[in-house]
């Protein structure tokens, strides 16, 4: 229902009511955030990321039919904009900006708190190992809110070839998980 | 099943996404083949740590510097739309109903001439012609704003802009166009009208008043970008009970919050 109310306030965003941008950034702005801040960049790159993403929404607005789901278009844009952030030419580069010690964890110290810390830590070091297409497939089926055929809807893929993706990508999340847990 | 069927099966079982039966035959399989069930499970632990990845927040730095491109994205659009609106005005004209307002505005400020030419001065003539000439625009911003098509009380409004100094027949009628109008580019329109007659007391007490009838985010913002210009500490009272609106807009509570503190 969400999907299609966020088509028909796309479609009003596309005829000159651009207020109506207002709402599909308040329905949308906090998984953008966790995307771009689950593909390994800082909070503040990723607050940056998710503005040019509306940005290019307001830009390409015209360029929008309606046919499809407004988060598939959205993700689109996101994926590129990820893309144009870290340069095109370095698509499939191992990221290695991310330092753990930076992820925020604001949450009381503890022991259960140290182990979620230190998987979490590990967890990011595997993903920012994992080559950029592998790591935007896991971090994508990661939103609850996505269906795999959204998912494919986004990868422009078949529904089965967007399980398969996923699939292969857990499979090598946690090959680097155990190597890295071995070193 | 071969390895990619499994694939999209173990995928399928994962997300949760299978009907009763499917998820009964593929546990089936599971618990009939090792080296599937060894592969789920190495699967299922990432697929959970996936799951318990976390982001922090947004700050509300992000959302301040959305609103600020969408209020700059709005302004543009208002811009570009300025021709338009002098195309559409000159179309409404055009109309009958206009065409006959035009003359009988000329046939009114004929009589006049006619009826005051002998024995008169020049210069008392062109007043008294001039002041009807005004008494006809304003009983026709009257009837315009009574209106049902909003372009028609747009229209009103717009010749209200013409008349030099607007009697209190025509400031009332604009208060109240403020107030109870249904349409928002009408009740805009208003207010940019009323901002010619802010030197007089009654306006300003007006647009205070019609603070707490707005709904409209623009025009909420619009009054407190208005108050701050004037200085309206009678503003700051109504300005309050509006933030106390559960439902109000986030970006109008920003503006109302700033444009308080401008005020006092």
């Amino acid at each position: 229902m969400q999907d299609l109310d966020d088509n028909a306030l796309m479609l009003k965003v596309k005829n000159g009511d651009l207020d109506k941008l207002g709402l599909l950034y308040e329905r949308h702005k906090k998984r953008l955030f966790g995307f771009f801040y689950n593909l390994g960049n800082a909070p503040s790159e990723s607050e940056d990321m998710v503005q040019n993403v509306f940005m290019r929404i307001l830009k390409y607005r015209k360029s929008y039919t309606g046919e499809g789901l407004f988060a598939a278009w959205m993700f689109r844009m996101a994926r590129n904009v990820n893309y144009d952030h870290h340069g095109r030419s370095s698509k499939n580069r191992s990221l290695e900006m991310v330092d753990p010690d930076t992820v925020r964890l604001e949450r009381e110290e503890g022991d259960d708190h140290l182990d979620k810390k230190e998987n979490t830590q590990q967890l990011n070091r595997a993903l920012s190992l994992l080559p950029t297409e592998k790591r935007e497939v896991l971090v994508l089926s990661k939103l609850r809110e996505l269906k795999f055929r959204e998912l494919a809807e986004i990868l422009g893929c078949s529904e089965g070839a967007a399980k398969v993706r996923v699939h292969r990508a857990l499979n090598d999340l946690r090959k680097i998980y155990i190597q890295l847990e071995t070193v | 099943m071969n390895e990619e069927q499994f694939e999209v099966k173990v995928m399928d079982y994962l997300a949760d996404v299978m009907t009763v039966d499917e998820r009964a035959a593929f546990e089936t399989i599971l618990k009939s083949d090792e080296t599937y069930n060894q592969k789920y499970k190495a699967l299922l632990k990432s697929w959970n740590s996936m799951q318990n990845m976390n982001a922090p927040e947004p700050s509300e730095s992000m959302d301040e510097a959305f609103y600020g491109m969408l209020d700059l994205a709005l302004e543009k659009t208002k811009l570009k739309q300025r021709p338009n609106r002098l195309f559409d005005g000159l179309r409404t004209i055009l109309k009958p109903q206009w065409a006959l307002g035009v003359v009988l505005l000329a046939l009114g400020v004929a009589i006049g001439y006619w009826i005051n030419t002998e024995d008169t001065p020049d210069s008392v003539v062109l007043t008294e012609s001039s002041n009807e000439a005004q008494e006809i625009r304003q009983k026709l911003v009257l009837t315009l704003l009574e209106q049902p098509s909003a372009n028609q009380r747009l229209q009103g409004v717009s010749e209200a802009n013409k008349i030099g100094s607007a009697d209190e027949i025509v400031i009332k009628a604009l208060l109240q166009t403020l107030n109870h109008d249904a349409n928002v580019n009408v009740r805009l329109a208003a207010i940019e009208s009323l901002t010619h007659y802010v030197d007089q007391p009654k306006v300003r007490q007006g647009l205070v008043q019609a603070i707490p009838n707005q709904e409209s985010p623009i025009l909420q913002i619009t009054l407190a970008n208005l108050m701050v210009a004037l200085q309206e500490k009678s503003s700051i009272e109504p300005f309050r009970q509006l933030l106390k609106e559960k439902q109000l807009d986030t970006t109008v509570q920003k503006k109302i919050r700033t444009s308080i503190e401008s005020i006092i």
